[in-house]
């Protein structure tokens, strides 16, 4: 059976990018448009993991991990992409929203989907080795 | 003198007696009473004498006293004084009182001459000082003096102002501690007290009023000196205290934190497009693309996405140019209609998009301005785009023009959208502000209503208004002179 991912992003390009990245990888992929969308489409069926921008109309990223934290009888991972930075590192992130990667944009579907299959295999996320800000 | 005169009869009567020892005893009577005779007529006339020049001093020292003795201070001697001849034993001894008082009246002069000579520096000190304090009162930045003690010696009314306290003189309590409720003021004041040291250190201060509106100061500190009265040159000047002026520098903190919240709203609109680019760039790199449509559609997003940066980038530096008056404006009469109905097809896609009415009110009069058309069609664009983006789908939004009374033309854009608060209304053409709660609605860099209101007002002589209601929409209305009125005038 395959693997089940929803994609939450209001810009349609990104979505559309990473649609095609874990469909050609046999996902079966779902998207939603903003984190209203994206917590219905949970609560109507559960997928294996949720990937989800940040800043979104209506319900943004954070607010929709809230609430799957914040409901015992979900066990749902997820992914945040997000233009801005963070206050919070990736460990408070975790404990906050159980976010197990933060992914900058632009990003690369590729380590996306690297991201993705380590958190279903193990459960937990390597991020790729942050580049040096003198490199960029 | 009578004495003398006595002496000398007494004399004379004993050599006459001894010579007359050789006539009669009547004789002898007769010489000794004419003798005595003349000797008390002598002795009467010498203390007549002395008696008048006593008088006469006596009368010359009561002059004197009655005298002013302002009037004495001439070297020559007073008409009023009674003449003293130079035979008067008491002479010399009255020259010398009359002198010494006029030398104690010339001192009295010099003296009464400095002291009216203080008293006009006196004068001028206290006017100076009260000068000094009107300007340290109308100063509008918060000015406070401690001593060595820091004790508080000086506040100005806006100091007393932000600290809530009374006036320094009117106060028992002049401890800076107890009396400035700023911990980094008081710290900041005393360490400079402390150092002693002629350069000034600098601190900044927040206060949160009632409200919750947060101030900015900068607290500039420096001790004050003064060189003690008569000590050389070398001498080390004397420590007597700190000054410490309060800047307000909250504008300038708004002005860094609309900055930053620009380049940060810019950073994420380039980021996004940036972000299409990179990653549809990687799936056709690694093959991702399954079919050569799938390729052709990634490749056109890419194109696509590149020109929505080229269009950002190229949208910034109009304004940089527009703005900093690089952009040569090109003025003509023209149908405000026409620029209108160009801008209200450029925006139609958009609003079909979203599914909002757009709805084309656009007078059928013709109305004349004179303008540079490119602009013009830019303030309509912006504040069409504006309204559809903050005006949910099934909503409407109209655009107008008219020609007012006045020979104004005017058109306006009129949304059924989330409105503003009267507080963002007032700030909505501020550069970089962006409505926090409805920044979601729509990505923006709060750069388009500035922009029109710096086009309509700063190059066309317009005004750009609007008029707005929180939950019922708003409408954005731009008045510029028209090519009628221009005549006119």
């Amino acid at each position: 059976m395959s693997k089940s991912i929803l994609l939450c992003d209001d810009e349609p390009h990104i979505l559309r990018a990473a649609e095609s990245k874990f469909r050609r990888s046999g996902f079966d992929v779902r998207c939603a448009y903003d984190g209203e969308d994206g917590w219905t489409q949970i609560q109507e069926r559960l997928p294996d993991i949720v990937v989800t921008d940040c800043q979104m109309p209506r319900l943004d990223g954070l607010g929709m991990a809230t609430r799957i934290k914040d409901d015992p009888t979900l066990d749902l991972p997820g992914v945040m992409l997000s233009a801005k930075g963070f206050e919070l590192s990736p460990a408070e992130l975790e404990e906050a929203y159980g976010v197990l990667a933060l992914l900058a944009k632009p990003f690369s579907p590729r380590e996306l989907h690297r991201l993705v299959e380590q958190i279903l295999e193990t459960g937990h996320a390597t991020p790729a080795p942050a580049q040096h800000v003198l490199d960029i | 003198m009578a004495l003398l005169a006595i002496l000398t009869a007494s004399f004379a009567c004993s050599w006459l007696i001894n010579l007359s020892l050789g006539f009669s005893f009547f004789a002898r009577a007769m010489l000794l009473g004419g003798l005595t005779a003349v000797s008390a007529a002598l002795v009467l006339r010498a203390v007549q004498k002395n008696s008048r020049k006593e008088k006469a001093i006596h009368r010359f020292i009561e002059v004197m006293a009655q005298l002013d003795p302002r009037e004495l201070s001439d070297n020559v001697p007073h008409e009023a004084l009674p003449h003293l001849k130079v035979d008067n034993q008491w002479y010399e001894a009255a020259q010398k009182l009359h002198h010494r008082i006029q030398e104690n009246c010339r001192r009295l002069e010099d003296v009464e001459h400095a002291r009216a000579g203080s008293e006009v520096r006196v004068r001028n000190l206290e006017g100076e000082h009260e000068r000094a304090l009107g300007i340290l009162t109308a100063l509008p930045e918060p000015v406070l003096a401690i001593d060595d003690y820091d004790e508080l010696v000086l506040t100005n009314s806006s100091a007393e102002e932000l600290f809530e306290i009374g006036s320094v003189e009117q106060s028992d309590n002049r401890a800076l501690g107890s009396l400035v409720r700023c911990e980094t003021l008081v710290n900041l004041m005393t360490d400079t007290r402390k150092h002693r040291t002629q350069s000034q250190r600098t601190g900044d201060i927040v206060f949160v009023d009632d409200d919750g509106e947060a101030k900015y100061y900068r607290a500039i500190c420096r001790n004050m000196f003064s060189k003690v009265e008569g000590e050389g040159e070398d001498e080390e000047p004397k420590s007597t205290g700190v000054v410490a002026i309060l800047n307000d520098v909250s504008n300038e903190k708004a002005i860094q934190r609309r900055n930053a919240e620009f380049v940060s709203s810019v950073s994420h609109e380039m980021k996004t497009p940036l972000a299409s680019i990179k990653a549809y760039v990687e799936l056709l790199a690694d093959g991702d693309a399954e079919d050569e449509e799938t390729q052709d559609e990634f490749l056109e997003i890419i194109n696509g996405q590149a020109d929505r940066l080229q269009r950002l980038i190229e949208n910034l530096l109009n304004i940089a140019r527009i703005e900093a008056g690089v952009v040569k404006v090109k003025k003509k009469a023209q149908s405000l209609n026409e620029v209108l109905e160009e801008a209200f097809n450029v925006v139609q896609p958009a609003a079909e998009q979203k599914g909002i009415e757009l709805v084309n009110a656009i007078s059928s009069i013709y109305i004349g301005v004179l303008a540079d058309r490119d602009m013009l069609m830019q303030v309509a664009i912006n504040l069409l785009s504006n309204g559809i983006k903050y005006t949910s789908p099934r909503g409407t939004v109209t655009l107008k023009s008219r020609l007012d009374d006045d020979f104004h033309a005017a058109f306006e854009v009129v949304d059924t959208g989330v409105g503003l608060s009267p507080e963002d209304a007032a700030r909505v053409f501020e550069k970089f502000y962006r409505v926090k709660k409805h920044s979601n609605m729509a990505p923006g860099t709060g750069l388009g209503l500035p922009l029109a209101k710096h086009i309509t007002e700063d190059v066309h002589g317009g005004k750009l208004t609007v008029i707005s209601e929180l939950g019922e929409g708003s409408i954005f209305r731009a008045t510029l002179p028209s090519a009628q009125e221009l005549n006119k005038s």
